[in-house]
């Protein structure tokens, strides 16, 4: 067995005295690609945001390639070469596709201030690959229809050479030819050994973009399944009744 | 020579002499603070003046603001305005502003309140003097006894202007013991409601043993004459000045003996008449009526200081008639008073 | 000044135009603005746009405009500042103190010595910039809303400026402090010429080495005839207002003095101009450098993307509280330098000295097209709030408009320019 890109153990965190996330463990090998389901409120978003930095966790330990990682800000979760693309976009609408991609990581000139034509010149190229139709380089992205936000998103994230991608509902937004988009992307990153967690309401998307599935309920996890041993209804049911099908469960050996 | 005299004099002495620039003079005048009521009056006297003059008005309102200010003076120069009136709102940073005024050899008169400069023109009132009849008038009424001096604000250099002037006339009767002096206070920020609290204290002080206030004020001297009615005193001599309209009632009633009064237009007037002057080509000391004074800080200017006038019950006529107050509002609840009010 | 070198015809509208966020809002701006001045110029009898009123219109903008530019970094992060009259005030407390007494009597300088205004304006600064740095620290790390804080500030300031000189105007201030303050100090002809073509040759060549890095890259650039006409403008447009502020002269009696004060006397017929006031210069210098700071640094990028999403910005690793307090930080400095402008043109520290100017900061920078709601200002429109805010009290006043009317009429050109700002912004799409 190889060794995990990523391991959570035990991971908890309470908000005034909800606990969020209660004692939750997943993994993501290289190239693997794991839903992650359970209702609004779950604690899908939350466990997912203690690997990106933007909360730090009350208790449990992370482990990125077997070694123990800390993780309590963006910032850290960068330099594991942890991406994500939040639910919300995380973008800053006032700016445009390129002040966006490399905001926080800016290129500068040798003087130091901030080298926009460069920029620019990177984000054509990376777009070029993700989304050829992109032309609005100078625009706010306020003025960018949702595909076109979603892949401002992904090219952040693939830009900067990510290991570990995280994707908050990427498809939320998106038409019926960007959500395809979207999966198409998935498969080309997943073929570049990049392991993403796919965090999603919609079952059946799961069911073909995952490799495995785990399943929260009220902040713990329900269990961890193969997508290809289980149906629809399956998940379904560990999402609503909050339980594990007994045969198909240990799954994540 | 009384007040209007001189005026009516100056005003003959200068039409003779720049009735042939007077049609293109104007004269801009830099308000510190126009919302405040009292200079509506000065303003509509200059006015009335520098019409006869046959000069032209132009105004602007600094709104409390020294900087404000400057911008205002920048600008009516730059309107080409022949001569300066500045109400300065502070005496030391309007210096940039006569600076200026100076380079384009502009003349400044400095309204009412002083400008610690030698080219600016001095004119107010004598404040020394106001000091001396508020003294004289309580003295001639009470010429022995306890007295209590209520002073204007600690940080207006015209309260002390005013206690001088008020020293002057009491001194050789404090000298010889007719007088005591039982109780003096300043009144912070010339507010009623401090001057009456500082004459409770006194009142308690000296078991109420008061035969007259000297108080700086007509708005301290209501202070004062609330706290001796609440004593029963009321009556026993007061000063004040500035004929507030409460105060002159006061007066009619018999609770204050005297406010000396500072005709606004009189002020006004002269002010206009001196600013044609200067911007006709008279020096400042060929100004009827202009005198070398040495001011607090030490500078020595030209200045100029009319004479107010107390009004007692002797002579409270004098101020319906100049049309400063309606014989209602003076005859206010006084039944068989002093004229007019009888 | 550079505000202006940014017109653009419609037809030269390209992605640099837009990119620059130079819009038809900025066109509309000084459309007004010329508008303004020409029908202020027309009641006054052409006494408005005399070399002389605009010279004075330019000093008098310099205190608020200055402090606008760092107003405009504060609401583009979300916050607000009504702190910075009585920021100013506390500044200006510090210097006059630093100057009249602390020098040259505890330390033993005597007056006027030549390192007295150094020391002092270091001093001013490091002030300002202390105080901004802990309404920031206030605001970023202890969470207290930046509208609580510096309310809190405007009542703290203005009274430690108060206990400070004991509420006493302190002046004369040092005679080389003066020269900031405006008609003190000016640059006459020929230096201001000198910086002038400077500014103007600086112009041209920033434009055109951009457009040479955009061809390095391969983007669209606009024609060269486009680029042409707009370097000629902002060349015509800097080098056209040196030769008006030149075109004052100093009037005779002052020359005479100056004359006099060398033992010498004034040849006939001699005439000097006054030239750039370094005041104006260091607004300039001001605008340049936060233009920079607001486009050309992280700083200034993550003062924007934070302003734009906070959650994003956040969420991108940017330290926003640490921001928070920079920005607060770059407030305080520029009221510090504001402090010395307006100190050195009263030649003396007045205890009203910065009285209300918060709220005209704050219009002016709203009136330049800075959005309350966070991410988008310019430094130039805030300056050019400014100016327009001041011709408008100005121009008023030279007409001869009664105090209140003046006021209202202020007052509904703030709310308007928002409501304008509002209906572009909706139609825009953008926000």
């Amino acid at each position: 067995m190889t060794t995990p890109l990523v391991e959570m153990r035990n991971m908890s965190i309470s908000f005034g005295g909800v606990r969020a996330v209660d004692d939750v463990s997943v993994d993501l090998h290289p190239g693997e690609v794991v839903g992650l389901l359970g209702h609004n409120g779950a604690g899908k978003s939350t466990l997912i945001k203690m690997l990106s930095g933007a909360y730090a966790p009350d208790a449990g330990e992370i482990y990125i390639d077997g070694e123990r990682a800390t993780i309590t800000n963006p910032r850290e979760a960068r330099s594991y070469n942890v991406e994500t693309i939040y639910q919300t976009l995380a973008l800053a609408d006032n700016l445009d596709a390129a002040a966006n991609l490399f905001l926080g990581r800016e290129l500068t000139t040798p003087l130091g201030l901030v080298d926009d034509d460069a920029m620019e010149a990177e984000t054509r190229k990376i777009m070029g690959r993700l989304n050829p139709n992109f032309q609005k380089f100078s625009a706010p992205v306020s003025a960018l229809s949702g595909g076109q936000r979603q892949s401002v998103a992904i090219a952040r994230a693939v830009y900067f050479n990510a290991r570990i991608l995280i994707m908050d509902e990427p498809t939320a937004a998106l038409g019926p030819q960007e959500t395809q988009m979207v999966a198409e992307l998935i498969q080309q990153l997943k073929s570049e050994g990049i392991g993403i967690f796919l965090i999603d309401h919609d079952v059946h998307q799961v069911l073909n973009l995952c490799d495995r599935a785990s399943v929260m309920k009220n902040g713990k996890l329900v269990g961890t399944v193969n997508t290809k041993d289980v149906t629809d209804d399956d998940l379904l049911s560990m999402i609503i009744l909050g339980k594990s099908p007994e045969a198909k469960a240990q799954a994540n050996a | 020579m009384t007040i209007k005299s001189f005026v009516a004099a100056g005003a003959m002495s200068l039409m003779a002499t720049t009735a042939i620039f007077a049609q293109d003079i104007t004269v801009g005048v830099s308000w510190s603070n126009f919302q405040e009521e009292r200079w509506q009056t000065d303003e509509a006297a200059m006015v009335a003046a520098l019409e006869s003059a046959g000069a032209g008005y132009l105004s602007a309102d600094a709104q409390s603001s020294a900087s404000r200010q400057l911008s205002d003076v920048e600008s009516l120069i730059a309107q080409g305005v022949d001569a300066l009136i500045i109400l300065a709102q502070d005496a030391a940073a309007i210096g940039p502003a006569v600076q200026l005024a100076a380079d384009e050899g502009i003349p400044v008169v400095a309204y009412d309140r002083l400008i610690e400069d030698d080219r600016a023109f001095y004119l107010t009132f004598d404040n020394v003097e106001v000091g001396r009849m508020q003294a004289r008038e309580v003295f001639a009424a009470q010429p022995e006894g306890n007295y209590v001096m209520i002073m204007g604000s600690p940080t207006d250099p015209n309260a002390d202007f005013l206690r001088g002037g008020q020293d002057e006339i009491l001194a050789d009767a404090v000298a010889s013991g007719a007088i005591t002096i039982v109780g003096e206070a300043y009144t912070d920020g010339w507010l009623p409601a401090n001057a009456q609290r500082n004459m409770e204290q006194i009142l308690t002080a000296v078991d109420n043993e008061v035969d007259a206030v000297v108080a700086s004020n007509d708005g301290t001297a209501g202070g004062v004459v609330a706290a001796l009615a609440a004593q029963g005193m009321d009556g026993i001599p007061v000063s004040g000045q500035d004929g507030d309209h409460a105060a002159l009632n006061r007066v009619a009633l018999g609770t204050q003996t005297v406010s000396v009064w500072k005709d606004a237009r009189d002020l006004g007037a002269a002010a206009a008449e001196i600013a044609v002057a200067l911007a006709g080509g008279s020096a400042m000391g060929d100004i009827d009526g202009a005198q070398e004074w040495t001011s607090p800080g030490g500078t020595t200017m030209t200045a100029m200081f009319l004479e107010p006038v107390p009004i007692t019950a002797d002579n409270l006529t004098t101020v319906v008639d100049a049309g400063w107050i309606e014989q209602d509002a003076l005859c206010q609840g006084v039944t068989d008073g002093p004229a007019p009010c009888n | 000044m550079s505000d202006t070198t940014n017109l653009s015809p419609p037809a030269a509208e390209t992605s640099f135009i837009k990119k620059l966020g130079l819009d038809t809002r900025l066109l509309g701006m000084v459309a007004a603005f010329i508008v303004l001045c020409l029908l202020f110029n027309l009641i006054t009898d052409g006494r408005f746009l005399t070399p002389r009123n605009i010279f004075n219109l330019t000093i008098q903008t310099v205190s608020v405009a200055i402090m606008a530019c760092g107003m405009v970094f504060v609401i583009v992060n979300r916050h607000i500042d009504l702190s910075v009259g009585a920021l100013l005030a506390t500044c200006s407390a510090v210097m006059a103190m630093t100057q009249t007494v602390i020098l040259p009597e505890m330390l033993g300088f005597g007056l006027n010595h030549p390192a007295t205004w150094i020391i002092t304006i270091l001093v001013g600064i490091v002030t300002g910039a202390l105080i901004g740095a802990f309404q920031g620290w206030l605001v970023g790390y202890l969470g207290i809303p930046a509208f609580i804080v510096t309310l809190g500030g405007f009542l703290v300031w203005r009274n430690v400026a108060w206990f400070l000189t004991n509420g006493a105007t302190i002046g004369p201030l040092d005679g080389t402090f003066l020269i900031f303050g405006g008609t003190n100090g000016t640059l006459g002809a020929s230096l201001s010429w000198a910086v002038g073509i400077v500014l103007a040759v600086a112009a041209v060549a920033a434009m055109w080495a951009g457009r040479r890095a955009k061809l390095r890259h391969g983007f669209e650039v606009k024609p060269v005839w486009a680029e042409g006409w707009m370097s000629g403008l902002a060349a015509a447009a800097i080098l056209g207002f040196i030769a008006i502020l030149n075109a004052y002269q100093i009037p005779t009696r002052r020359l005479e003095r100056m004359f006099e004060a060398q033992g010498e006397v004034m040849p006939e017929g001699f005439t000097q101009a006054y030239g750039l006031p370094i005041s104006v210069f260091i607004l300039i210098a001001v605008a340049i450098v936060m233009t920079l700071i607001a486009r050309r640094t992280r700083l200034g990028r993550y003062i924007f993307a934070t302003g734009g999403n906070p959650d994003a910005a956040e969420l991108s690793g940017i330290n926003t509280r640490l921001l928070t307090v920079k920005i607060f930080a770059i407030m305080g400095i520029l009221c510090a330098i504001s402090a010395v402008v307006a100190s050195a043109r009263l030649a003396n520290h007045t205890n009203d000295i910065g009285t209300l100017d918060e709220l005209r900061v704050i219009a002016a920078a709203v009136i330049g097209g800075t959005a309350l709601a966070g991410g988008a200002g310019t430094i130039y429109g805030a300056i050019l709030g400014a100016l327009i805010m001041q011709s408008l009290q100005s121009g008023m006043a030279m007409v001869g408009m009664p105090t209140p009317y003046q006021n209202i009429v202020v007052g509904v050109v703030l709310v308007l320019a928002v409501l304008i700002d509002t209906i572009y912004r909706k139609r825009l799409g953008a926000r």
